[in-house]
């Protein structure tokens, strides 16, 4: 019989979802299995490195929008095989973020290269989708528990809409209880500032970067 | 020296009175009902005397039915020639362009045999260019320059009907279902080039947005594959016909990667050097002898954010560090949108107007 390590089967994996191989991301997911690896140890230890290194790649300006998305597509060829097997374990994910476009705007292709990024650092991910009203981010907090509320706006119209939506929260009662993070073309730290958002990120890696730091945790 | 003289002469790189000017893409539906009521006027571009008009194919004879592709829609969306649906958001801005979302009818679309039967528009069509040519005769008997409207020229236009992301998963995957949608609209834009050359136009404006922020949108590798020849063919098919049209490229975003590429291929003037995240100076120094730069002055932060003695200072800025020699074209880098200031408008044209006495 011929066995292979355990280490060559999670670099596979790892390589396969870095380079945006999905069939082969998922045949090495079915071979890393049937080889008894736990599941958790190839999220921990092939997955979040995977995308992990995809978001320092495309930071650096050697990934681009479309390695991203085929990173992504492999990530999830993976998850899907990986996922089932971890439902009702003691497992925790690294927190819960419930994301979205403001309210008025409609685009949603950075959010949703950030919610690739944190899908595959291991976050449990709310996607609230686009145009995304004040009081809907309220709920993501008070009926679905969310760590982290992350706002995205493309226009400097739609941005405004973000110091409504922390101000929403306030008004709720829930901003004690959430972090808020803010991104997108317009956006800057000095506007997260005045708008009292815990952080600002200027790209999808550094998305993650700031959710691990406003979860407690390193980087 | 008229308007037309004063574009033609600035985007040749050689100096203009003053540099010329416009209101790019036009306002926002909320920032147009204020410049009304301001102004009592109906055109701020007529109000503002700007250097250029814009032009498009006139009103097509189809009715192509897209309701297979695209299924039931909400309330108030309207779909366009192309299929493409643009649904309502819940913005109290108005009705503009930014401020909407897209139903793509091509997004779960399969086979390159699927990509080879959807319905195209006759954008290319000869009789769409009678009302062209007439307009443009008006415009350059006002004295004026003809700007032939050509934006979403193949990328932009695919990905509407596609899905972004659908589309560079295409690209990625190699796909003949993208060379098949790609070459199709690159062969109705060929003959839109051609019409627009023919009636006279002025200048030619090309555009598909393959910038961020923080640079390409993809890599240079992949543009080069998939946009460049189109876009080449495209502007080749123009020249064909007018050898001296001016082309112009649009793309927001950062492409300075792609800059020596897009001369290559024909391209005259760059818009709109956003300068958030590109340096109209240094482009001026690196490029300036080959490429002319329209726009620069930004509508992501000066027009909405500062005062009108900061638009004044960035329109002076601009005229020191890029207008000498001509080559510059002042606009504001993108629709004005509506939490502009009015002021800030006003001011914008006075300064570059005062630039020539």
């Amino acid at each position: 019989m011929d066995v292979e390590p355990t280490g060559s089967l999670i670099a596979l994996l790892r390589q396969a979802v870095l380079d945006g191989q999905a069939p082969a991301a998922a045949a090495a997911t079915e071979r890393a299995l049937a080889a008894g690896i736990p599941p958790r140890t190839l999220v921990d230890d092939a997955l979040i490195p995977a995308m992990d290194e995809a978001g320092r790649l495309f930071e650096g300006g050697e990934y681009f929008v479309p390695e991203l998305l085929i990173a992504a597509r492999a990530l999830k060829a993976s998850q899907a095989l990986i996922t089932p097997l971890l439902a009702g374990s003691a497992v925790t994910a690294a927190g819960r973020v419930a994301i979205g476009t403001v309210k008025g705007d409609m685009h949603d292709i950075g959010k949703n290269l950030v919610v690739a990024l944190l899908q595959g650092g291991g976050f449990d991910v709310i996607d609230l989708g686009a145009d995304v009203p004040p009081e809907r981010f309220v709920a993501a907090v008070r009926d679905d528990r969310a760590d982290i509320i992350g706002l995205s706006a493309l226009l400097t119209t739609t941005m405004l809409q973000m110091k409504a939506t922390v101000q929403a929260l306030a008004q709720a009662g829930v901003r004690d209880s959430v972090k808020v993070m803010v991104g997108g073309a317009p956006v800057t730290q000095r506007f997260a500032d005045e708008i009292g958002a815990d952080g600002f990120a200027d790209n999808a890696a550094a998305a993650v970067v700031l959710a691990r730091r406003l979860m407690g945790r390193p980087a | 020296m008229t308007s037309r003289e004063r574009v033609r002469t600035a985007m040749r790189r050689r100096q203009p009175d003053r540099p010329p000017f416009d209101l790019s893409f036009g306002f926002s539906t909320a920032q147009l009902e204020r410049f009304r009521a301001r102004t009592g006027a109906d055109d701020p571009y007529d109000y503002f005397e700007t250097d250029t008009r814009m032009v498009w194919p006139g009103p097509t004879r189809l009715a192509t039915d897209y309701s297979r592709y695209l299924g039931p829609l909400p309330p108030g969306t309207v779909v366009d020639e192309w299929g493409l649906a643009h649904v309502p958001t819940s913005s109290a801005e108005g009705d503009h362009a930014h401020l909407e979302g897209f139903r793509h009818p091509m997004r779960g679309l399969a086979s390159a045999a699927d990509a080879a039967g959807y319905p195209l528009p006759d954008i290319d069509a000869d009789y769409r260019y009678e009302p062209v040519r007439a307009e443009i005769a008006d415009i350059h008997r006002r004295g004026l320059a003809a700007m032939a409207m050509l934006e979403c020229t193949v990328f932009e236009r695919a990905w509407y009907l596609r899905s972004m992301e659908r589309l560079l998963l295409d690209f990625t995957d190699g796909s003949a279902f993208a060379t098949t949608l790609l070459d199709r609209i690159t062969e109705r834009r060929v003959g839109q080039a051609q019409h627009y050359a023919r009636c006279g136009a002025d200048v030619i404006a090309y555009g598909d947005d393959v910038g961020t922020q923080r640079g390409m949108l993809m890599s240079v590798r992949m543009w080069r594959t998939w946009l460049k020849p189109r876009l080449a063919r495209t502007i080749a098919a123009a020249r064909d016909v007018s050898p001296d049209v001016l082309v112009f490229y649009h793309s927001d975003g950062d492409v300075t990667a792609i800059i020596p590429d897009l001369i290559e291929i024909g391209v005259d003037i760059l818009n709109p050097v956003q300068p958030e995240c590109m340096d109209p100076a240094a482009l001026k120094r690196a490029y300036g002898d080959r490429l002319s730069f329209w726009g620069t002055i930004g509508t992501q932060s000066t027009f909405p954010f500062g005062s009108p003695d900061d638009v004044r200072r960035e329109v002076r800025t601009r005229i020191d560090t890029v207008g000498a020699g001509g080559g510059l074209f002042l606009a504001p880098t993108h629709v004005i949108e509506p939490e502009v200031p009015f002021e800030n408008i006003v001011a914008f044209v006075e300064t570059v107007k005062g630039a020539g006495r």
